[in-house]
């Protein structure tokens, strides 16, 4: 008896503690900084606070001196001549995803960490935020990745772009001087490598699976040049898969994978492809060209001694003369709501001083966030002078989820693992079963009855007009 | 002798005074709640959870909608759920094929074999190996001009004239079951070699003397013993290849028409977040392994209807004459009796 009298006394204790605990920390919240983004000047600013702050990030290659590139502590130092008085504390977590939102949970996470995946709504129970997306939108790109409400909680680390990765040297030896503007003229370049190098023209990397979903990027923006395809107008489009006539839209994306297999410009046996493998075979310039994002160019280059033979070029469509591609942003840094007020301020200064002055996006060959750097393309851009780069607009209120329920409910999960459909352009392709037509009438039904079934009312029919 | 001694036993230990039977009641239950509680919270309560669901259109977040029995419905009424259903063919046949392997090379290791311990060991090593390790292997393996090609080269072959393994799908599924087969092979031929060495020895000694040969050996002998044995491991092959998920999901993840019923329910699942169908799905295969476990046992009542070993028979035939021996005896017997001696003995035992 006295045993469990003791036991409910520390459970009682406990109890009160966590409930203190609670109390303590939103009363932190009390002291929030008014401060917002745009009000910063970098170098007068909060000249005079002396605290440190802790960074939580997923970039632990950077920690290393052995880093070919700039190092944290490189970027430090230089950030230090501007703020002596602010030192930042870098901690790097490997299973960054899952262990930033274990430590979010948590709530002793320190000042600053790159956001994981959270829901829009839940973002105002963490984090800080920079300002508002109007004031913002004009000085920062990607102000839509997290924000919530009309406020901005994450200052995007750096931007990605979509594109080709093709080998240059194998592209010459072909005898071909200009990239590819059109799906005709990238059909016709890859003929002409089967037929004068000893390359595999397209590596599809069929049985990665992932690899094939990563077609569905080039449907939005990079297929039709405008950033409000992907999450407003598609979701009022019937047939969107149709042939829209001027060689755009998903229609011709596709089309360029199917047309290549049915032509036999893809590698010999698409059923047992090899990723890992895959990478040093473009390398040393067994493969031309490869389909992926613009992350795959630097793991490329560092799998072999010809790290100059690989580049990146726009996606061969154009629409009405001009190239687009689409660019999201990276992981965001997000600032704790409960941090300390100088703290807080501290944070925000280091955040724009990464954005604006540390040239972290250019180094890390990335697109820069900051818009009074537009024009600073990094190495692996070098070929998207004339290309416009397209932001995805959010989806307009009410219709946040309407995306995700029509892709479950046509079974087609464009840009959400929807693998199985771009590989099996590839099967019908090689095996004739089902001509293009076919497929696009296929994925066009299923869209259709989807959208019947969420009672979305209908505004376009295959484009927006 | 034996029936005198227990007299004496049971005379000479006291009473249990002891308040037992609450602590056994209590060892008893403290033994079975945990893996009961198991039992309960991670198996029948996520089934019947999920058969929840099956009525339901709902995704893994979000509010579900009561849609009565639509899933069903649509489960037998989309083409690519009944076509997958049709590739567990392969595996059955796959299932079969392995059986009667494992059953040839476990009758030949339960004798004495030069190396038998080797090809044990040989045989069985497969099953201990991942499953995705195994999907690993078999995708290098199959894949043009490795590891299978290049046997099948020394053995005479022209690369040209092979076929491709995974990318033809005329041959692509039968490459699967064949990675199958190779992994669950080496299980069947333990569990058969231990039913095997259970049969008694001295049955082949007679049989070799009645001038039985092997074949007829393994037919009356080794075939009826390990029957109870061969049942339960072609239906365990058989549900097992209609529910065959680990190959076609590494190794071609389900494309170019290999997608299993498994793999599909996945996709259905977690590509298309379409929980309630798949839900549905996986109650309807439940269903169908229920139908197919019963038809088999009937099917194996009726080919093993007189295929025992006669044990069962000779046992009753004996019963029978011994019956009928007894009466005969009494029958016979003198009217006046010996003594009493041996009645009492009867009365103790």
């Amino acid at each position: 008896m006295k045993a469990l009298k003791k036991i409910v006394t520390a459970a009682t204790a406990a109890v009160c503690a966590i409930s203190m605990a609670a109390c303590g920390s939103s009363n932190g919240s009390d002291g929030a900084t008014d401060l917002t983004y745009d009000k910063i000047e970098l170098g007068t600013t909060g000249k005079d606070i002396k605290t440190t702050i802790n960074l939580f990030t997923q970039r632990t290659d950077m920690l290393q001196d052995s880093y070919n590139g700039t190092t944290w502590k490189q970027y430090l130092k230089e950030f230090n001549k501007l703020y002596p008085g602010i030192t930042v504390k870098v901690e790097g977590g490997t299973n960054y995803g899952d262990a930033a939102l274990t430590r979010l949970q948590g709530g002793d996470w320190g000042d600053m960490m790159m956001i994981p995946t959270v829901d829009a709504s839940e973002l105002q129970n963490y984090f800080l935020p920079y300002g508002t997306v109007d004031t913002l939108k004009d000085q920062v790109h990607y102000v839509y990745g997290q924000q919530y409400d009309g406020k901005v909680y994450g200052i995007s680390s750096t931007g990605n772009a979509v594109g080709i990765v093709y080998n240059k040297k194998v592209f010459k030896d072909a005898g071909i001087t200009e990239n590819p503007k059109t799906p005709e003229e990238f059909i016709n370049d890859l003929k002409l490598i089967k037929e004068k190098t000893d390359a595999i023209p397209l590596y599809t990397n069929y049985a990665a699976g992932w690899t094939m979903g990563a077609w569905d990027a080039y449907i939005g923006g990079t297929a039709t040049g405008d950033p409000k395809y992907m999450s407003q107008e598609l979701l009022h489009t019937q047939d969107p898969f149709s042939d829209p006539g001027d060689g755009t839209h998903a229609y011709n994306v596709y089309k360029i994978l199917y047309d290549a297999v049915a032509d036999g410009l893809i590698e010999d046996d698409f059923s047992t492809t090899d990723w890992e493998g895959s990478k040093s075979q473009m390398n040393s310039g067994k493969i031309a060209t490869m389909v992926l994002g613009s992350w795959a160019v630097s793991q490329i280059k560092s799998v072999g001694a010809n790290a100059d033979d690989i580049a990146y070029m726009p996606f061969p469509i154009t629409v009405d003369g001009k190239q687009y591609t689409s660019s999201t942003g990276d992981y965001a840094y997000g600032i704790n709501k409960d941090s300390s007020k100088e703290n807080q301020e501290a944070s925000m200064i280091f955040v724009k001083w990464m954005t604006e002055k540390s040239n972290f996006s250019t180094n890390e060959g990335g697109l820069p966030v900051a818009k009074s750097l537009d024009g600073e393309l990094p190495d692996v851009y070098s070929e998207f002078k004339d290309v416009t780069f397209v932001e995805d607009e959010p989806a307009v209120e009410g219709e946040e989820d309407l995306f995700n329920d029509l892709n479950s409910d046509s079974e087609l999960n464009i840009n959400a693992a929807g693998d199985a459909r771009v590989q099996s352009i590839v099967e019908n392709a090689a095996n004739k079963t089902k001509s293009y037509d076919d497929l696009v009438k296929e994925w066009n039904e299923k869209w259709n009855a989807a959208l019947k079934t969420e009672n979305v009312d209908v505004k376009y029919t295959t484009v927006v007009k | 002798m034996a029936s005198s001694t227990a007299g004496t036993a049971v005379t000479e230990i006291p009473d249990n005074i002891q308040p037992k039977d609450w602590r056994k009641t209590g060892i008893i239950v403290a033994f079975s709640a945990i893996p009961l509680a198991l039992l309960v919270f991670f198996t029948y309560l996520p089934f019947f959870n999920m058969v929840g669901y099956s009525f339901y259109k709902m995704k893994y977040i979000g509010t579900p909608k009561w849609v009565g029995l639509q899933n069903y419905i649509e489960v037998f009424t989309r083409p690519d759920t009944l076509s997958s259903l049709k590739l567990s063919l392969y595996y059955m046949a796959g299932a079969l094929i392995q059986v009667a392997i494992a059953l040839y090379l476990s009758t030949m290791l339960a004798f004495k074999v030069r190396g038998g311990g080797f090809f044990k060991a040989v045989y069985f090593f497969p099953y201990l190996i991942n499953g995705i390790a195994v999907g690993f292997i078999f995708k290098f393996f199959y894949t043009r001009g490795y590891v299978f090609d290049t046997v099948l080269q020394w053995c005479g072959f022209q690369l040209d004239s092979l076929p491709y393994w995974l990318k033809d799908q005329r041959i692509n599924n039968w490459s699967l079951v064949g990675a199958s087969i190779w992994r669950y092979l080496g299980q069947n031929v333990i569990l058969f070699i231990g039913a095997i060495m259970s049969v008694d020895k001295t049955l082949y000694e007679a049989a070799e003397i009645d001038g039985a040969n092997k074949w007829q050996q393994f037919k009356h002998i080794i075939l009826p013993g390990i029957q109870t044995i061969l049942v339960l491991n072609i239906i365990l092959s058989i549900t097992g290849s209609l529910s065959a998920f680990e190959g076609p999901y590494v190794i071609t993840t389900g494309a170019n028409g290999t997608a299993t019923y498994f793999v599909l329910m996945d996709q259905l699942a977690h590509g298309s977040q379409k929980v309630g169908l798949a839900s549905a799905m996986a109650v309807v295969l439940l269903m169908i392994i229920l139908i197919c476990a019963v038809l088999q046992q009937m099917f194996f009542k009726y080919v093993f209807r007189d295929a025992d070993d006669g044990v069962a028979k000779a046992k009753k035939k004996a019963a029978k004459i011994e019956k009928q021996r007894r009466k005969m005896a009494l029958k016979n017997a003198p009217i006046v009796r010996n003594g009493s001696r041996n009645n009492k003995e009867k009365a103790v035992a």
